[in-house]
């Protein structure tokens, strides 16, 4: 009966997502992602936190799929000035640098954005389909987990976040921890006490994400890219045929196969999923090559694989939000946080209660994989002729809706203070090697969890160890520890700060 | 003799310390509660004092173990972009949104250190009216759009 339901499932979310209006804002949010994936200096992050406060006023699975488009649409865009430029407009995107400008440079600049535009769109749809597949058990077993496991839920969310992160992890365990004190400012729910909120009386319902996500990652930007003088360069070459030849497909189509399984179980996992794939696809089209040494000098399967791979991660990475309603990295946090400011408390009764959020959903990043395809390919001469724009020019306008996003959040202006306040926090933190993601999760998480928290502790009468007398609780928090214990040892140590750094 | 070995983790180390330092002494005044009733101040002042405790040793690695510098920091860039901001806060209830734009973008276009009086203009022109249109109008935003108003 599965197979019924699923498809009964997907033709409700076919309804919602070919509805004129969804199907403009998922082409709004592809074409406004591949922009920002063009261009380098804007991030998802940044644009989509920006856009966040306009969501408010649409209905909440238009806002979604518009969010998610950008987030997407960014892959796909981040991968054109990888191979045109060797210039990563995303940074899961830098791996395709290695072998796709190699090929632009040989006047194969076509082949290669086609195959990677192909690999994404395959990629995409298969992620899509595994969301589909996987989501509803998911949020079956998550359904019916009580405090104590929702804590520890997140204890491995967070501490997975942690490991897989690129910085040190005593520092990167810092970030979480001051993400989760700031997110309690504000009102405690339980007591009704005000907490940190210096006497402002903005601060009495807690500080608002979107100023802190613009802070962090737009403001800080903004700092940083100033100060490097930007250096540019358009690859001044007319691309003429994009069709890869017979050998380029017999070559590609493995490395695709391969990327797309690589990305889709990283995507699952926290951390920074996207480099991570793209860079395990590279090792391992490399290690099973007949010419590895050949690798770095235009070899189709450096693109195809990595490129797979970063876009069915890219797909799986909302699995963990919509089905537990845990975020496991920084967009998936403002994503959850988009559905709370539209009154939807996320969690794994969001299927079951708003099936045509989550399947409108499903159905329109599928249509919006195939409408990237179009976007790229056609119009790659229009994305190319974008990267002309000097970054003096581009600045002030996002220095400008940044300001109007975190001040229309709450018409207040304490949250343009408090928006210049992370951005001066992010970039220091920049500066001493710190790394930002990780403090927008404990951010978002830090009231859920002490929630969690306390009720767990309230039904066992104070007594932590509830937390590791119920199994699924226990064994959470048994492969957190586990995680923990693996970075540390010297050898894995070595092997996680190669993949890390030098995926950097 | 104390040396700074590593300059990043330094800095980090004693960031961290000052961020739990803020919230540990906010958070004396808050009730604590038992395990079985948790307080305002049971889950922050946990949640600061590892912070602390991570804090001194990151802070006292540095002196052992060499680590990188942290590099030029934009003191000029920070100041006005920050500063734009500010502003922008600052005269947004009060002048209104058409003011604390041009506001905002003059002092903000400062810090790309190619500050050109015509880009300038034709920016505060575009930028302005496009934000008042897509916010004011399309999207129906309560601003205010000059002092009059």
């Amino acid at each position: 009966m599965m197979d019924a339901t699923l498809l009964d499932n997907l033709l409700l979310g076919l309804s919602t997502a070919v509805s004129l209006s969804n199907l403009f804002y998922a082409f709004a949010g592809c074409l406004l992602g591949t922009l920002i994936g063009v261009l380098p200096g804007l991030g998802p992050l940044a644009t989509i936190a920006i856009l966040l406060p306009i969501t408010f006023n649409l209905d909440p699975t238009s806002a979604l799929i518009m969010l998610a488009g950008i987030y997407y649409g960014a892959q796909y865009g981040g991968s054109t000035t990888s191979i045109l430029m060797n210039l990563p407009g995303e940074s899961s995107s830098v791996v395709t640098c290695l072998d796709g400008y190699q090929m632009a440079r040989q006047g194969r600049a076509g082949p290669a954005l086609a195959i990677a535009a192909l690999g994404s769109f395959f990629a995409g749809c298969v992620g899509t389909l595994i969301i589909a597949l996987f989501g509803p058990p998911l949020a079956e077993i998550a359904l019916k987990f009580q405090a104590p496991e929702n804590f520890s839920l997140m204890v491995m969310g967070l501490v997975m976040a942690v490991v897989l992160a690129h910085g040190d992890l005593l520092k990167t365990i810092a970030m979480v921890l001051i993400g989760l004190l700031f997110g309690l400012v504000g009102t405690d729910v339980n007591s009704g006490a005000e907490r940190f909120t210096l006497g402002v009386p903005q601060l009495v319902d807690g500080i608002e994400m979107v100023g802190v996500a613009l802070g962090l990652f737009g403001i800080s930007e903004i700092i940083n890219n100033l100060h490097i003088k930007e250096q540019r360069e358009a690859l001044d070459r007319k691309i003429t045929h994009f069709m890869p030849t017979r050998e380029d497909m017999r070559r590609s189509w493995k490395p695709v196969l391969r990327g797309t399984a690589i990305g889709s179980v990283f995507g699952i996992l926290p951390g920074s999923h996207a480099i991570i794939s793209s860079f395990a696809s590279y090792t391992v089209e490399k290690r099973l090559s007949k010419h590895p040494e050949k690798f770095g000098t235009g070899m189709i399967e450096g693109v195809a694989g990595p490129e797979a791979a970063n876009n069915a991660a890219a797909q799986t990475y909302f699995i963990p939000m919509l089905t537990l309603g845990i975020p496991t990295g920084a967009v998936m946090a403002l994503m959850l946080g988009a559905m709370t400011m539209q009154g939807i408390v996320p969690g794994p009764q969001v299927m079951s209660q708003k099936p045509e959020l989550f399947w409108g959903l499903i159905v329109s990043m599928w249509i919006g994989n195939a409408m990237l395809v179009v976007l790229n390919l056609p119009l790659v001469g229009i994305w190319v002729k974008l990267l002309t724009i000097p970054y003096r020019l581009l600045f002030p306008a996002i220095l400008l809706f940044a300001c109007i996003g975190s001040y229309s959040a709450n018409n207040s202006a304490v949250d343009i203070y408090l928006c210049a306040l992370f951005g001066l926090m992010g970039y220091l933190f920049i500066k001493f090697g710190c790394e930002l993601a990780p403090l927008l999760l404990g951010f978002v998480l830090g009231p859920m969890m002490e929630e969690n928290l306390r009720r767990a502790l309230f039904i066992s009468e104070g007594d932590p160890s509830v937390l590791i007398q119920r199994p699924i609780s226990a064994s959470m928090l048994a492969i957190s520890a586990a995680a923990l214990v693996l970075v540390v040892l010297p050898a894995v140590r070595r092997k996680r700060s190669e993949v890390l750094v030098a995926s950097d | 003799m104390i040396t700074i070995k590593a300059p990043k983790d330094f800095c980090a180390g004693l960031s961290f310390i000052l961020i739990s330092g803020v919230f540990l002494y906010v958070a004396q005044d808050y009730p604590r509660g038992s395990a079985l009733q948790m307080g305002p101040a049971y889950f922050p002042t946990t949640l600061a004092g590892l912070l602390f405790l991570i804090g001194c040793v990151v802070l006292l690695r540095s002196l052992v173990i060499a680590g990188e510098r942290v590099g030029a920091l934009a003191k000029r860039e920070m100041v006005l972009i920050l500063g734009a901001l500010v502003v922008f806060g600052a005269l947004i209830n009060t002048a209104g949104l058409i003011v604390s734009c041009a506001a905002l973008l003059v002092i903000g276009s400062l810090a790309s250190g190619e500050f050109r009086w015509r880009e300038v203009a034709v920016f505060i022109v575009a930028l302005t009216t496009a934000a008042i249109l897509i916010f004011y109008y399309a999207l129906g935003l309560p601003f205010k759009l000059g002092p009059w108003s």
